[in-house]
Order: C-alpha cells, then sequence, then structure tokens
C-alpha cells in the first residue's frame, strides 16, 4: 500500500508581496511569502516573539493580537491580509520604558499567570474587551475570554487580574477627576 | 507588599519576579530561540497504528530547494544507540528501540523520518513528497485486545503484550477477607487523556566550534543532557576502548572513583535494592548487555565538546510530560551532529496530542472486605495499565505502578491489603507523567469508598470519619511502610470540608430542586500525598532509590553583593524565581531583588535525577534554599565579623546591611564583603552554602475535596456550583502562588472528567488531534474554587510540603463521587472517570447506551 503524496504545493516558495502595516506604533513595510501567517512574520521576522503559537489551528488563542483594534488568530491569518493595518501585540502593551503597562500591571499585582506562555492573548483580548466595554462583569470576562486557553491557573487569577485592571482604570479615571482613592490589591 | 525592603518574605503573596519578562513578552521559550545559520526540523510520522514499513523513497523530496538532509530509520539507527532501560524494575521488560522507526511502525505518530530544512515551511512541503510504502498489521487498540489469546505482538521478546507484572502482600489478606462480614467488589477504568501545556515540545541544537548547547523545553536538564550523551554518543567501540585505556587512564579512574564514592556515601540506603530488574530485562533481552555496555563505554569516551550542554529556559507548562526526554529530541541532537550544524525542531499541537505523551489508561478491579457497621478490614486491587507502543523514558507506567501500589490504603486503617499490578503495551502513544502520576490510588479508593458507604448505608463521610487515621493515633506507619508523622492530617482536613460544605443544608436543596427537574449532587475525596513524603517513603516504593531523591542546591555572593541561588529544580510556571528568592531573603536578611535564581543550564546547576516533578519544588527546593542560605549566611558574617573587628555572634543583618546588634550606624554591606573576599591574596573562589538536601524529616502533605455539581438532564451538561478545597500543606511560601497550584489542578481534574479524552477507534487511529476534538475546559466550565489553608504547629524547619500535583489528585474522585451522588435515586454506579454529556445521559436512562 503506498501513501501518495498530496500534489506540491502550487504556491511558489520564492513568490513575495510587500505588506505595509503598523506595529505597536511602528510603520514597517516588508516583503513576505505570500504563505506566511501574521504570527510567523511578527516572530521570525519583526522579531516580536512576546506572539506565541500554541496550536496552529485557531483554538488555544495564544497567538491573538489586534488588527485595527480587533483581537484575531494571528496563527489563522496569513501577513499578507493585514496590508495597511494597525497591529497590536503583548509588545505594545507596555510602557514606553518597557515597564509594566497598566494591563501588565494588572495582572502582576493579581498573580495573574504561572507559566503566561496564553499571556499574549489573554493581555491582548482583554486590552480589547476593556476598550470597547471598560466595566464588564465576572461572566462578561469569562464569556470574553473563553476564546483564550490557559492550562496552568485555572482562568481564577486571570479573571481577578481583569477586575484588578478594571479596578485600577476606574481608580485612575477618579484621581484624574481629582479623586484620590487608592486601588489596592492584596 | 514592599519588595525592596527586606523582612519576612516566606508567608506572604510576594508579587512574582518572573512577570517583568514575561507579562511583556520578553520571555525567552524555546520557540523564540534564534541562533546564527539555524536550521529547520520537521517529522515524517505514521499515518498507520501498525504496520511494516517496505519502503521509503525521499529522492523528490531531497531534491526540494532547501532541503538539507533527510535521514530514515536505517540511517538513524546506525548513527544512534537506542534507548537503554534506565529504570530497571523486577517484572519490567522495557523493550530497544531507536530515535526513529526502523523497519515497523508501531503507532500512529510513530516518527519515520526527519527532515532538515532551511525552513519550517520547506521541511514540512518536504515531508508531503516523502513516499512510503506501508505493509498493513493487525491492530492492538486496547487493553482486552493485547491480552486476547492470539493477539498482534507488538514487542517480539516480551510475554505477549505484557511488559509488567507485580504483586505485592501486606498483612494476611486471606484471613481478613475471610473474616469480614462482606465483601464488596467492583472495577473502574479511567481513561487516556493528557498534559497537554500550552506549549507543546521543543528543542533547538546548537553546535558551535566548542560545544553542543541543547536548548530544549525540558523539566529536567541534567536528565536529559545523559539520556541524550547515551543515544548519541557512537565513537566505535574499539576508539572507545582504546580512549578509555590511553594515557594514564583517567577517565576510567575518574568514573571509577566517582562510582565508588557515590556507592560508599549511599550504602546503607543502596543495600536494599537488588538487581532483580536486571535479571529480568536481560533474560528477556539479552543484546541489553551489549548496548549498555557500548553506550557506557561510549558516553565515557564520548568527546566532551560533542556531549551536549542542556539549556532550558522559560517553559510554557509541562505537567509531566516534558520531564520525559524524546525520541525527537534525540533524533534532532543526532542531525545536529552528523550536520555540524545548529537545528532547531518545535512539535505542533496535531504531534503533541497525537504522540506528545498521554496518560491514565487503566483499569482497576477493586475488592473491599468490611464489616456491616462499617469498619473497613481489606483491600485487593488488580490494575492494568496500558503503557502505548514505546515506554517513556527514562521512566513510566511501572514506575508510577509502585507508587500506587504504596499510597493505594490512603490514611484508612486497613489491616490486610495486596495489590496486583501489570502493562501491557498497545498500538498508542506513550504512558508519560501527568500531575500526579499515581492519582489513580486515590480516584479509585475514593471512588469505592463511596460504593462501599451505599451498599452499607452510610454517608460517604460517616464511612471516612469512621476509618481514617486520626491525631490521637499518630504517628504510626502506613500498611505499605512510610511513616504517618504527627503532622499527618488527612482526618482534619476532612473534617473542616465537612463543616463548610454544608451537607444538611445541601440535601434540603437537593431533595427540592429534583422536584423540579435537577439534579444536585455532592462529593467527597480525602488523599494525602508524599511531598515530598517521610524519610522511608521512597525506599517503599523502590528499595535503594531514597538516596537518589536529594536536592542539590548552591547560594553565592556574587561580586556585587547580590547573591545567586543555583538550583536543580526547572520552573515551567511554578513561580521558583519568586519563592526560592524568598526563603534566601529571609534567611540573608536581604531585599528580594537582591536575590536572583539560576536555573535549568547544566553547566551552572547541580547534578540531580529529578529536575522539578514530583511536587518537589516548594518543600525539596524551599528546603535546599532554605539550609544553603543559612550556610552562606554563616560565611559572611564571619568575614563582617573579621571587617568589624566584632564577635561573630554579636552580628545580625538588617535590610542587606550586618552590623552589631544595636549599634547599626556601622555596618558592612553584602559588597563590602564580596570584594574583600574577591581581593584577598591566594584565593578569589566567592563565598558560597551548598547542600544536598535530604528533605529533612519530610512529611505528607494533604487534603480534602468537596465538589457540588448540577446535572442538567436535558442535555447531560455538568455544571459545579461550587467547589471547596481543604488543604494542609505545611508552612506557606507564597500562598497566591499556592493557591494557583491549587486552581490549575482542579481544573485539569474537571477537563479530564468532563472534557478531555485522547481516543482512538478500534483499530488504534487516533481521533483527537486538534482542540476542536480534544477539549480542553475555558473560563466558562471552570468554576470558582475556594480554598481553605489548615497548617499543623510544628517546629520542623522547612515544613513545606509539596501542592502543586494536590489538585488534580482530589479532584477527579470528588467529581464523579458527586455525579454518582445526582443520579444514586436512578440506581447509577460510576465505574468510569470520564463522564462527557452523553455518557450522562445514557447513565441516566435519557438515551440508550451506544
Amino acid at each position: 500500500m503506498t501513501d501518495t503524496p498530496t500534489p506540491a504545493l502550487r504556491v511558489d516558495p520564492g513568490g513575495r508581496i510587500g505588506v505595509s502595516m503598523t506595529v505597536n506604533g511602528t510603520a514597517i513595510s516588508t516583503d513576505v511569502e505570500v504563505r506566511r501567517t501574521l504570527a510567523d512574520v511578527l516572530r521570525d521576522d519583526l522579531d516580536l516573539t512576546g506572539t506565541h503559537v500554541g496550536c496552529e489551528h485557531g483554538v488555544c488563542g495564544a497567538c491573538t493580537v489586534a488588527v485595527d483594534g480587533q483581537p484575531v488568530r494571528a496563527c489563522l491569518l496569513l501577513a499578507v491580509q493585514v496590508d495597511g493595518t494597525e497591529i497590536t501585540t503583548i509588545e505594545g502593551l507596555a510602557n514606553p520604558d518597557g515597564s509594566l503597562g497598566p494591563l501588565q500591571q494588572a495582572f502582576h499585582d493579581a498573580h495573574g499567570f504561572q507559566c503566561a506562555f496564553c499571556a499574549p492573548g489573554v493581555l491582548i483580548t482583554t486590552a480589547s474587551l476593556l476598550e470597547t466595554n471598560p466595566t464588564p462583569t465576572r461572566d462578561e470576562i469569562k464569556a470574553e475570554l473563553s476564546g483564550n486557553l490557559c492550562r496552568c491557573t485555572g482562568y481564577h487569577s486571570i479573571i481577578e487580574s481583569v477586575e484588578t485592571a478594571v479596578r485600577l482604570t476606574a481608580a485612575g479615571a477618579k484621581s484624574t477627576d481629582g479623586g484620590d482613592e487608592e486601588a489596592s490589591n492584596a | 507588599m514592599r519588595e525592596s525592603l527586606a523582612g519576612s518574605f516566606v508567608g506572604t503573596s510576594v508579587k512574582r519576579v518572573e512577570d517583568e519578562r514575561l507579562l511583556t513578552g520578553a520571555g525567552s521559550y524555546i520557540g523564540d530561540l534564534k541562533v546564527e545559520g539555524m536550521a529547520h526540523a520537521a517529522f515524517l510520522r505514521s499515518p498507520y497504528a501498525h504496520a511494516t514499513i517496505e519502503r521509503i523513497n525521499a529522492a523528490a523530496a531531497q531534491r526540494l530547494p532547501g532541503v538539507i538532509d533527510i535521514i530514515t530509520g536505517e540511517e538513524m539507527q546506525a548513527i544512534t544507540n537506542p534507548f537503554v532501560p534506565l529504570g530497571m524494575i523486577d517484572g519490567l521488560y522495557t523493550p530497544l528501540f531507536w530515535p526513529l522507526a526502523i523497519d515497523r511502525v508501531r503507532m500512529v505518530g510513530d516518527p519515520i523520518a526527519i527532515v532538515i530544512a532551511e525552513s519550517r515551511y520547506i521541511a514540512e512541503d518536504a515531508i508531503q513528497l516523502i513516499e512510503v510504502d506501508y505493509e498493513p498489521l493487525p491492530t492492538v487498540a486496547n487493553m482486552a485486545e493485547a491480552t486476547r489469546a492470539g493477539a498482534e505482538q507488538i514487542w517480539p521478546r516480551a510475554d505477549g503484550n505484557v511488559m509488567f507484572r507485580t504483586e505485592a502482600d501486606y498483612g494476611d489478606v486471606d484471613a481478613v477477607f475471610a473474616s469480614a462480614d462482606r465483601v464488596i467488589s467492583e472495577t473502574f477504568e479511567s481513561h487516556r487523556h493528557s498534559n497537554q501545556p500550552m506549549e507543546t515540545r521543543g528543542s533547538l541544537a546548537e553546535v558551535t566550534p566548542d560545544e553542543v548547547i541543547f536548548h530544549s523545553a525540558a523539566q529536567n536538564s541534567h536528565g536529559l543532557r545523559w539520556v541524550l550523551a547515551m543515544a548519541t554518543s557512537s565513537e566505535p567501540v574499539l576508539d572507545s576502548v582504546k580512549e578509555l585505556a590511553g594515557p594514564g587512564r583517567d577517565k576510567l579512574k575518574a568514573f571509577g572513583a566517582g562510582a565508588k564514592a557515590f556507592i560508599t556515601e549511599r550504602k546503607d540506603d543502596l543495600g536494599d535494592a537488588d538487581n532483580k530488574g536486571f535479571i529480568h530485562q536481560v533474560r528477556h533481552d539479552p543484546t541489553t548487555l551489549k548496548h549498555l555496555g557500548k553506550v557506557f563505554m561510549n558516553v565515557l569516551a564520548q568527546d566532551e565538546r560533542r556531549r551536549p550542554r542542556v539549556v532550558a529556559d522559560d517553559i510554557g507548562g509541562a505537567f509531566g510530560v516534558k520531564g520525559h526526554p524524546g525520541r525527537e529530541d534525540a533524533a534532532l541532537l543526532a542531525a545536529a551532529l552528523k550536520l555540524n550544524r545548529s537545528i532547531k525542531w518545535i512539535e505542533d499541537r496535531n504531534e503533541h496530542l497525537t504522540v506528545g505523551g498521554m496518560a491514565r489508561e487503566e483499569t482497576l478491579s477493586v475488592q473491599v472486605a468490611v464489616n456491616d457497621d462499617g469498619e473497613l478490614l481489606g483491600l485487593k486491587v488488580d490494575m492494568t495499565m496500558d503503557q502505548g507502543a514505546y515506554p517513556a523514558v527514562p521512566f513510566g507506567a511501572a514506575t508510577f505502578a509502585g507508587i500506587m501500589r504504596v499510597m493505594m490504603p490512603g490514611t484508612y486503617r486497613f489491616k490486610a491489603y495486596s495489590m496486583k499490578a501489570a502493562a501491557i503495551a498497545s498500538n498508542k502513544a506513550k504512558y508519560v507523567a501527568y500531575r500526579g502520576p499515581w492519582a489513580n490510588e486515590t480516584w479509585v479508593r475514593e471512588r469505592m469508598l463511596d460504593v462501599v458507604a451505599r451498599e452499607l448505608g452510610l454517608s460517604p463521610t460517616e464511612l471516612r470519619l469512621r476509618n481514617m487515621y486520626g491525631v490521637d493515633e499518630l504517628p504510626t506507619k502506613m500498611l505499605t511502610g512510610p511513616t504517618l508523622d504527627v503532622r499527618m492530617s488527612a482526618k482534619a482536613t476532612l473534617e473542616k470540608a465537612i463543616e463548610v460544605a454544608g451537607i444538611d443544608d445541601f440535601r434540603a436543596a437537593q431533595a427540592k430542586a429534583r422536584e423540579n427537574g435537577h439534579l444536585l449532587g455532592i462529593g467527597f475525596s480525602t488523599y494525602h500525598e508524599g511531598a515530598p513524603g517521610p524519610p522511608d517513603y521512597a525506599d517503599a516504593i523502590l528499595p535503594g532509590s531514597g538516596a537518589m531523591m536529594a536536592e542539590p542546591l548552591t547560594t553565592v555572593l556574587e561580586a556585587d553583593g547580590t547573591v545567586s541561588v543555583i538550583t536543580a529544580q526547572m520552573p515551567h510556571g511554578q513561580s521558583h524565581e519568586t519563592t526560592l528568592a524568598q526563603v534566601a531573603a529571609d534567611q540573608l536578611g536581604v531585599a528580594m531583588d537582591q536575590v536572583r535564581v539560576i536555573f535549568g543550564d547544566t553547566a551552572k546547576t547541580d547534578f540531580s535525577l529529578l529536575g522539578t516533578g514530583g511536587s518537589r519544588g516548594g518543600p525539596m527546593g524551599g528546603g535546599a534554599t532554605l539550609f544553603a542560605a543559612r550556610g552562606l549566611r554563616d560565611r559572611i558574617l564571619d568575614e563582617a565579623a573579621d571587617m568589624l573587628e566584632a564577635n561573630r555572634g554579636d552580628l545580625e543583618i538588617t535590610d542587606g546591611a550586618i552590623h552589631v546588634a544595636g549599634v547599626p550606624s556601622i555596618s558592612k554591606s553584602f559588597a563590602e564583603v564580596a570584594e574583600v573576599v574577591r581581593t584577598r591574596p591566594g584565593s578569589t573562589e566567592p563565598l558560597t552554602g551548598s547542600v544536598e538536601y535530604d528533605g529533612g524529616p519530610g512529611g505528607w502533605v494533604q487534603a480534602t475535596h468537596v465538589a457540588f455539581v448540577d446535572i442538567d438532564i436535558e442535555t447531560g451538561f455538568v455544571t459545579i456550583p461550587r467547589y471547596v478545597v481543604v488543604e494542609d500543606c505545611g508552612e506557606l511560601i507564597n500562598p497566591a502562588i499556592v493557591e494557583g497550584q491549587v486552581r490549575g489542578g482542579v481544573a485539569q481534574g474537571v477537563g479530564a472528567v468532563f472534557y478531555e479524552k485522547s481516543a482512538y477507534d478500534d483499530d488504534a487511529n487516533f481521533q483527537a488531534g486538534t482542540f476542536m476534538d480534544y477539549l480542553i475546559p475555558t473560563a466558562m466550565e471552570i468554576p470558582d474554587i475556594e480554598i481553605h489553608h489548615l497548617e499543623t504547629p510544628s517546629d520542623i524547619e522547612a515544613n513545606f510540603r509539596g501542592v502543586g500535583e494536590g489538585g488534580m489528585i482530589g479532584s477527579p474522585a470528588a467529581l464523579t463521587n458527586a455525579v454518582e451522588d445526582a443520579l444514586a435515586h436512578l440506581g447509577v454506579r460510576i465505574t468510569e472517570q470520564h463522564l462527557p454529556p452523553t455518557r450522562i445521559l445514557e447513565l441516566a436512562g435519557v438515551i440508550a447506551p451506544a
């Protein structure tokens, strides 16, 4: 019995197309192989290895990045599809000096992750959620994060971290208004 | 929390040191690594569960631009050694096998060829172009088939498909059973499921002119290093002999001296070991001797530049599976050595689901001898494990059977106990360690206790309370040997769990809900775990093994006055960089940011057989840190006493400043001490504190889990409105980290019971190769988990017990007991661990069994 090989791919492996995008605020123009995924281009060509590849079939969510503010699976998207878009990855959530950004700080304060392999996707999904719904309920948080698998935490600390971020944001808004309430977390 | 200031860090939820890099995307996971000139590997794998390989034609693939090399089984056999059995146990036969399949495939996913190419994309293209002719063979898909007369034999030298057999009796089993009012029997089945960390396996063999560095997501760098050295050392035997017998015979002498010292130091402990396992192995396969001799001689003679230095860095979870060196790792290293080129391999999810490793496929027949008043008398267990085709390296099912044998009676007063166990081979993926690899002792015992209670008309908690060792009976010994010391508090966790569960209120709610067509259930389970266990624990499992369980650790005062904690522990989510720093900082009186934890690199860390596993990080890593840091503190104070011209006994350390008690204004810093040591004529060695920590008095971690379930009888869907864990792990180093470990373990138990199954069909074709088939629970499915900590007071130092595995040990029993409680009025008895909605509906009689 012979296992018939599938026909060779029709895509010319050398075939490249120019792509322009803004990644974490930096304008980038690059030639990419047509068949390369956005995840591979971010990780291998742009050295943004904070975005992780966990399943390569769109279920685990570790590779989630924001494309024009929408969370998408970078493993299911070809890089050529994001021409002209604005992309945010986990690296883009840090402060300009590289220190923890507000959302990252909340996950630090609430012991959000363990191995943190899922962190890039969870953080980007959360950032996108809070953009559209700054005060989600616990159930809304769970529903929104149901597309991001975490194998370490049982999700409790992740949900607490999102709630911490909501509280910190609210406290921050208040203090900007002249309030002095300090957000605290155990 | 002011982590920059010294104080008492142990016991507080210090925020994680790891987060600064991991939360900003600056971690260094194996997939992130790039080195100069790196090529990429992919594996061609068998689509058949069992077949002979008749012909492989890789010519077209070889011609594809960008393909560097393709190595198939025959060539791989010539450049590697078989995996020689290292954990030889009486009754166990371990077949010899190579990194790639040679003339026969034994499971779906069996690696047949490694393709090395300029990119992963091209390597995958080339895989598609390799033609293989297979001749399918009859398959062995399950335990019943494996042991059927005339079954296809997977390994020619085995006894049929039985790879391991063992049997042990404790007490007068026949007499105890004869004396009992009744004997209650049941058979339980647990299903194949798997670890599935979010990061798959992966490695990068980096070849440099000076050394070969094997970067890998490995839970145990040293174990991987030596397995790889043995698999790839292939100098011709004659050269090896010449090399060993060469000028001065230094290598041979050094090895001999090392072995002699090891044996002499551990003479008393090793005295209990026997060589029955070795004899059993060689009787089945005399070529084992030849290969063992060749491998060890080659490793001794091996050019050290070709012996890999293993480096592990950030790891995206493992739960046991990354403690087993992979055949792929050996193939990758062999290819890199052959081509003299760095090569990276990152497993994809389909590969990880198919061949990464699976666990817990076991059938256990249990008999309990009991009096009508509920007094437990005797226990008999007959277990069969399905270890798949290739045994895990360096140890697998048989080792875990030993732990199950010891732990099966739990903390109950059985008078006699017997256990038989067998492991069979099938055409499925390897059986690996998964978070509490022996956990089915708890599942089966605690499940069976509910069955017994129901038959006797007692409540499950009443039966447990009546038979569990109370604190007034301690210390005592388990029937199987290990000591239950005065801190063994399993019963206290049960009592507390009963108190917080509110059983009466629940029963009222249950009755009321039933009127409305809702089925509620409650389930308890209690366990104790040897993490690290008492001093007599390891030897009860495998005589002589206790001597090898020590935890090495070194603390160093660096030139800049910071302290390095160099550990053989290999963190992969457990936050050792935080917890070990907490322990060290407290001992040394410095701030957390003065301490750095170093791990993962075999060139820097001391040799350990285990790395991180067995919930040893807290008790062994934490304990070793405590005593090593104290040793360093002593040496620092000795130096400072000279510098300050003070009495050593009058000194104290406040926030990193060493001064005479009450005179903080005149002090020396750690950096000043380091400077004096560094510039001292004749000696530039930094101050260190080192230990080989044996665990001290050790002890048990124990817990009771209470699961509450709500079954929708229309859909079979089970929700978990409440879940309670009452645990005693001794002193908590970092409560938030402990609770994260507990919750994560429970979540995996929820997955195992209601969602996850590594399913095969009747021809051993794998059915769950994506995350749409293999269901990992999401934030929607995992309940809020309520945790109550107990701590038995003790003046023992480093009174830390491990919590990595417990969540998953306790949860399957609590959950399945709760489901039975919900369905009991329908006459349902739960005998399987996997309860997806369809099975719930079948059991409840809503739909006909498939």
